[in-house]
């Protein structure tokens, strides 16, 4: 168990080093001159010339790369140009939404797609199974800003169930405590605005979550379909075990081996994919952040973005490697060489 | 036979195939007696197995007819609840591999107490009923043990676990499909004797599926012999050694290698079409 982890570690570590260094190499081939967006549009060629002395800009490539990497270190991911504030305090203060939208879309790919990967797998081959596989495919095919758009002419414009946009109704307060609207409303005891700011969160993750349901609806199922296919299915049945008893308990722990791994992948896709939604939806968020940053040509913030989202993807890998340990003993015995994909096989 | 615990009466059992229902039991009759120790042989694919299964409905797209009556009540036509009160309560079921019958990520305590958690039995009693019974089959420490997983257990002692799931509580007839078959010559005359002792004082019935002639003689009453899914011969184990009145049970027969037999002799193998 510590070997696995320790080796997951290790793994995390040579990420997040490959990361930093393509980041760095993003600064060198994105064009626009990033001393001149410092500088702001109107400097003279003197102060351009001082900002690029001052960010180090004129440094050979090596040495450049050495202090980006020493800066990184301390948490120092530049200033942005537009705001003039650290980039990483603006991310830091972005984030929290956008992971707020990403939980709640998780939250409900995992309510819609495991249930119905389980169905579909029981069903197999009949009318259930294949009307399940149409709708998650539709799902995923249909492009998310058409299909925000379509839930917003619908669920906000038309029947007016929800809000079309923002994250909590005006003369809603809740205190700063996480970030996190929702969760602080709830902090805070503040119910009205706990059940507003949900609402908010509907469509957006509905919107978010589409294009996902699919994958892991399909993973779940193929995955369920070989349990059930083992004998310790037969077995649980030979016991005298309910149908519901020998697919939930018996079978569906194995079966969300695979579904986990792809699960922790889709929460850092998800981050990435926030842009969309989060412009649609007009939200505030990291993917918002990241649209304005690009438009406005600025650099440190763009990239700080794509560092975080990085760290955010191999932290949430690292965090599925401790529920797969759950989930399965046999990675618990010290010095274990299982590896994840052969898991869910039988021997 | 004066009280048939178990009788089959032309059993016959198809499963859909790519060019239509194939059929693999073509009409099979058994009679089992309360206690008594039934042995069911057959080589590969004579459809022993699937016999087995068909008398708990375990395969879900097998179609079956005949009768299979416990007690006089047709199992066929039972609804699905009462159906599953007779499987693990009434018919105990031994996996012929314990390595795959076992859910690798549940502990093996769980999985042996199954059987009376699902029927209500408190988790406490059914645990110490379980911790008993393991110590009975000879698993040393069967308290500590009780928590852990299949993986940590050798072939033999999985094998101990499968039997102990099938008898926890206390059926009245035990089906062995092939318990010894995945396991090592050593290993298999202990299962096969715990098997033994362990239905003797139980009074279980035993349905012993087995394609060993060598290990029925020691342990079954009487035998019956399968060969493409019928049932070929069927009489006390003592008479089919000594005068098999079937062509096939004598090749089966003078298929066992015997120590001390004349080695230079060739291995019989059985010619196809001698129906």
């Amino acid at each position: 168990m510590g070997r696995f982890l320790l080796r997951r570690l290790v793994t995390s570590v040579v990420v997040l080093a490959g990361l930093a260094v393509v980041t760095f190499l993003m600064t060198q081939v994105l064009p626009g001159d990033p001393a001149r967006a410092a500088a702001g549009r109107n400097a003279t060629a003197e102060q351009v010339a001082e900002v690029r002395v001052r960010l180090g800009l004129d440094q050979s490539l090596p040495d450049q790369f050495t202090g980006y990497l020493g800066r990184l270190l301390h948490g120092d991911l530049g200033t942005s140009v537009f705001t003039q504030r650290p980039v990483l305090d603006d991310v830091a203060a972005m984030l929290p939404a956008s992971v707020e939208l990403v939980l709640a879309a998780m939250a409900i790919n995992i309510a819609v797609a495991v249930p119905l990967g389980v169905y579909a797998a029981y069903r197999r081959g009949r009318a259930a199974d294949v009307a399940a596989r149409l709708i998650t495919l539709l799902g995923a095919a249909v492009p998310v800003f058409w299909l925000g758009l379509m839930l917003q002419l619908v669920f906000a414009a038309q029947l007016r169930l929800l809000p079309l946009t923002g994250q909590l109704a005006f003369g809603q307060e809740v205190p700063k405590i996480t970030g996190m609207i929702s969760l602080d409303a709830l902090l805070s005891g503040n119910w009205a605005a706990f059940g507003d700011a949900l609402l908010h969160l509907v469509l957006p993750a509905v919107t978010l979550a589409a294009a996902f349901v699919a994958v892991v609806a399909r993973t779940v199922r193929s995955s369920v379909i070989t349990t059930l296919d083992s004998d310790y299915i037969t077995l649980a049945r030979s016991t005298g075990a309910s149908e519901l008893r020998v697919v939930v308990r018996h079978g569906l722990r194995n079966a969300l081996v695979p579904a986990s791994t792809i699960l922790g992948m889709q929460l850092g896709w998800m981050l990435g994919s926030t842009v969309l939604v989060e412009a649609i939806f007009g939200r505030t968020g990291i993917g918002a952040y990241a649209v304005t940053a690009v438009l406005q040509n600025d650099l440190y913030a763009v990239i700080g973005t794509v560092l975080v989202i990085g760290v955010v993807f191999v932290v949430m890998n690292v965090l599925v490697d401790l529920v797969q340990l759950w989930l399965n003993p046999r990675l618990r015995q010290a010095g274990s060489r299982e590896r994840r994909p052969e898991i869910a096989v039988r021997a | 036979m004066t009280s048939a615990l178990l009788s089959v009466r032309d059993l016959r059992a198809s499963y859909p195939g790519p060019a239509g229902p194939v059929q693999v039991v073509h009409g099979v009759d058994l009679d089992l007696a309360r206690g008594e120790k039934l042995a069911l042989v057959g080589e590969s694919g004579s459809g022993k197995s699937v016999t087995a299964r068909a008398i708990l409905r375990l395969d879900t797209d097998a179609t079956l007819s005949g009768r299979v009556e416990l007690d006089g009540a047709d199992l066929l036509t039972l609804p699905p609840r009462r159906m599953r009160a007779v499987r693990g309560a009434r018919i105990g079921l031994v996996f012929q591999d314990p390595l795959a019958a076992l859910n690798p990520v549940m502990t093996i305590g769980w999985q042996i107490t199954q059987p009376l958690v699902i029927r209500g039995v408190p988790k406490k009693a059914a645990r110490r009923r379980g911790v008993e019974l393991l110590a009975r089959l000879g698993v040393r420490d069967a308290e500590r043990r009780f928590d852990d997983y299949p993986h940590q257990f050798s072939g033999g002692m999985r094998q101990r676990v499968v039997i102990a799931i099938a008898v926890i509580a206390d059926p009245d007839l035990l089906i062995a499909d092939e318990p010894t078959t995945s396991l090592d010559v050593r290993v298999q005359a202990r299962v096969l004797e715990l098997l033994h002792e362990l239905t003797d004082e139980r009074d279980m019935a035993v349905l012993l599926i087995t394609h060993d002639l060598g290990i029925v003689a020691g342990f079954a009453d009487r035998a019956v012999v399968m060969r493409h899914g019928r049932a070929v011969e069927t009489g006390p184990v003592d008479d089919i050694y000594r005068s098999p009145r079937h062509e096939y049970t004598r090749a089966l027969l003078a298929a066992v290698p015997r120590i001390g037999g004349d080695h230079t002799r060739p291995l019989v193998t059985i010619k196809e079409g001698g129906q």
